[in-house]
């Protein structure tokens, strides 16, 4: 068999890059009573580059965060992370975090669960672990990774000004420095439109700049971090559910014709 | 149990009666081992090992070593808690080949495993078949396999816990050190366990340089100018090199993009990046081996399965015996059993060395033909007698390199120039001294050694240039 063309796709991940390589092909409506700070549900797919533009380009996942207000000092984060890996064992991460209102969404009581579902569609309880942590009201200079999807949305067009902090990222690992500014704005060109996306910048130890997109609504499109993106799709989650059972009906196959 | 468990333990048992089908030669080292494991084994034995990979970690790369552009905690108190070799080497520099002498203290070629993606020779025992044979620890695995699946949840030997996503090391990594933080909470303290957690980053550097290839008009974060690392002192490489390393370098992305210094301190500053991230995981794993109570219990061992170009001599990746791609992190850490926080920069260390050094952790003789020695007696400071030498192969099968205490030795199949280089003096590997006649005794020597060990190889005659190596010098 004739090995199969790779073209290296040769330049960083962008909004338009992700529409070049099928990542995107419409972006849900931003409706008009879409308010950051209101109660709001995103959707985000898990999309992730292999560096060509041919082949290894998969979803292997989708994150859903929900946000509800519940006082003027805090509001609450509702987290659910679902990310699919080789033969259909999924990592299912559910998280509660009540955020301080300040423009870090810094946490101050959170709670997370980590489940692995086999490919057999059941919880392995031997792997399951939860963590619980409460932050004191000083800890304002601490973000979780999560939680800056949602703040990201509060924040100013303005190049003057950025936030510094430390990333709790995962709800548990610690990561130092870190630094989220406002970049500009760029046009993306799509199904013959173009739409003005403005994009922050967070810099920091242990990870690999990440880009967080979004609309003259204030609201998060898409955020990209080097070959990885989270992409606003309300679909998210029946595609990726599909695609897990599809995987489990597979490895079921496999492990069949195995025995 | 679950089913999912009850199923993996199907699967277990499944590879076992596998196992078991070898050839007659190795059954009967089966029942040699079976009773030397009986005897009472006098020196003391950890409760638990746990072996971490990372894939494709240049070995300086630890804050705690010297290495001013990186924050690792977790990589540091591994290193400060014990044993860090700085002359350790792959004994392949490319992924599958690597991790096949790792896992079974056999030459990549004697595997069969001579490029990426092929399954160890059937009769050649893995380290979870041979310590599920022989010992009372129960076998998992976590992580990237590659021999020849890189995820799978069907590895020869082991319990599988979590797979992994094909490629992809960022996302891959946080959910397999998540899969072992729930087992080592959830894990029984009176089972003892062999838990291997093989990590993908940072690998994530291939998928950089695919998506940074093009050299672009300026920094695409000019706001990062001011921290970019400078570039390695043997950024510059010598032009009469053997072809496949001229090769090699060509096709690489820095060549094909044009690259300017200030793309490739972007490049340096980007792998870094992610050398904190795969610290950031592994912190996981140390943080849940303390809360859980297994800590004092547990060998810690960490590897590489090969190194990073890192812009020395103008080399991204692996596949080359220079010393970036070739030579890698090796820490043990064994609280009171091993010497803490004491690096050893002489005894020369290789993949090879880890199967027989977790089997005499085991108090188990190891399989036969093992090419590598046990490091335990220098990791407890009784002994400083290590390897003479050591030898890496790369490139299906076509090269090979020699390192001993003085010099490194370079040759290629079909390639006139051959190259030898005094790391001593000069460590970073700019002078060939091979063709200066000054040398040509230490180069002979060198062949010599060469020789020798190719004569001693078990390599299958399917496997490239099988026959070659055994002529060649």
């Amino acid at each position: 068999m004739a090995k199969q063309k790779r073209t290296i796709v040769g330049s960083p991940i962008t909004p338009n890059m992700l529409v070049e390589l099928d990542a995107i092909s419409k972006l849900p409506p931003t409706h008009g009573n879409f308010n950051p700070v209101g109660n709001w549900t995103h959707h985000y797919r898990v999309w992730t580059c292999h560096g060509y533009r041919e082949s290894g380009n998969d979803n292997v996942g989708f994150l859903r965060i929900e946000r509800i207000g519940s006082s003027s000092e805090t509001f609450m984060l509702n987290i659910h992370q679902e990310i699919v890996q080789n033969d259909a064992i999924t990592n299912i991460i559910n998280g509660k975090i009540t955020c301080r209102n300040n423009k870090l969404a810094s946490p101050a009581e959170w709670k997370l669960s980590s489940q692995f579902e086999g490919p057999d569609g059941k919880i392995i309880s031997a792997l399951s672990s939860h963590n619980h942590g409460v932050a004191t009201e000083s800890v304002t200079s601490t973000a979780i990774d999560w939680c800056l999807f949602e703040a990201v949305q509060r924040l100013v067009f303005d190049k003057q000004s950025s936030l510094r902090f430390d990333l709790l990222e995962g709800m548990y690992l610690s990561k130092l420095r870190h630094r989220l500014f406002y970049r500009g704005v760029t046009p993306l060109k799509m199904n013959d439109r173009v739409t003005p996306l403005h994009c922050f910048v967070q810099t920091g130890s242990g990870i690999l700049p990440y880009e967080y997109w979004l609309d003259e609504r204030h609201r998060l499109l898409a955020v990209i971090s080097m070959n990885k993106a989270y992409i606003l799709d309300d679909e998210a989650e029946q595609i990726i559910k599909r695609e897990a059972k599809e995987a489990r009906e597979s490895y079921k196959r496999k492990r069949k014709q195995e025995q | 149990m679950n089913e999912h468990t009850a199923e993996k333990q199907s699967g277990c048992l499944i590879n076992r009666r596998d196992f078991i089908k070898l050839s007659s030669g190795a059954v009967a080292l089966l029942a040699d081992a079976a009773v030397y494991a009986g005897r009472q084994d006098r020196k003391p034995k950890p409760k638990n090992i746990v072996l971490i990979f990372t894939d494709q970690q240049h070995i300086d790369t630890i804050a705690a070593g010297g290495c001013y552009h990186v924050r690792t905690p977790a990589l540091d108190r591994l290193k400060t808690s014990g044993v860090s070799f700085t002359q350790s080497y792959t004994a392949n520099p490319v992924c599958s080949p690597a991790r096949s002498a790792v896992f079974t203290g056999r030459t990549s070629s004697e595997c069969d495993v001579y490029v990426n993606g092929r399954p160890i020779r059937s009769e050649i025992p893995n380290l979870g078949q041979w310590f599920s044979e022989h010992t009372d620890y129960e076998t998992f695995y976590a992580g990237k396999w590659h021999l020849p699946r890189t995820y799978t949840s069907n590895i020869p030997g082991f319990n599988v816990i979590n797979t992994g996503i094909g490629g992809f090391g960022y996302l891959c990594d946080t959910v397999m050190s998540r899969a072992c933080e729930g087992f080592l909470r959830n894990r029984s303290k009176s089972k003892p366990f062999l838990l291997v957690a093989s990590f993908m980053q940072p690998h994530d550097i291939c998928e950089w340089l695919r998506l940074n290839m093009n050299n672009p008009t300026g920094l695409r974060y000019p706001e990062l100018a001011s921290k970019l690392p400078e570039l390695p002192d043997n950024f510059e490489f010598d032009s009469n090199e053997p072809d496949r390393i001229k090769k090699t370098r060509s096709g690489n992305e820095p060549f094909k993009g044009n690259w300017n210094k200030e793309q490739w301190q972007y490049y340096r500053w980007s792998y870094y990046r992610n050398i904190e991230h795969v610290d950031a995981e592994i912190g996981r794993v140390l943080s849940m081996l303390e809360e859980s109570g297994h800590a004092k219990d547990t060998l810690i061992v960490l590897t590489s399965d090969h190194g990073e170009g890192m812009g020395h001599h103008q080399m991204v990746r692996k596949s080359t015996l220079y010393d970036e791609a070739a030579r890698v992190p090796l820490l043990f850490s064994w609280p009171g059993h091993i010497s803490e926080n004491r690096t050893d920069t002489t005894s020369l260390a290789s993949g090879l060395d880890i199967m027989p050094t977790l089997c005499d952790f085991a108090g188990i003789k190891p399989p036969e033909n093992m090419r590598g020695k046990s490091l335990r007696s220098i990791l407890a400071g009784t002994s400083t007698t290590g390897n003479e030498f050591v030898v890496t192969e790369v490139s299906s099968n076509t090269g090979r390199m020699v390192r001993t205490k003085g010099y490194k030795y370079i040759t290629y199949i079909n390639d006139s120039v051959e190259q030898l280089f005094d790391m001593n003096n000069d460590p970073g590997e700019t002078v060939n001294l091979a063709a200066n006649v000054r040398y040509s005794s230490i180069l002979a020597e060198h062949q010599k050694i060469l020789r020798e060990f190719e004569s001693k190889l078990d390599v299958p005659s399917a496997v490239p240039n099988s026959d070659t190596w055994r002529h060649k010098i």
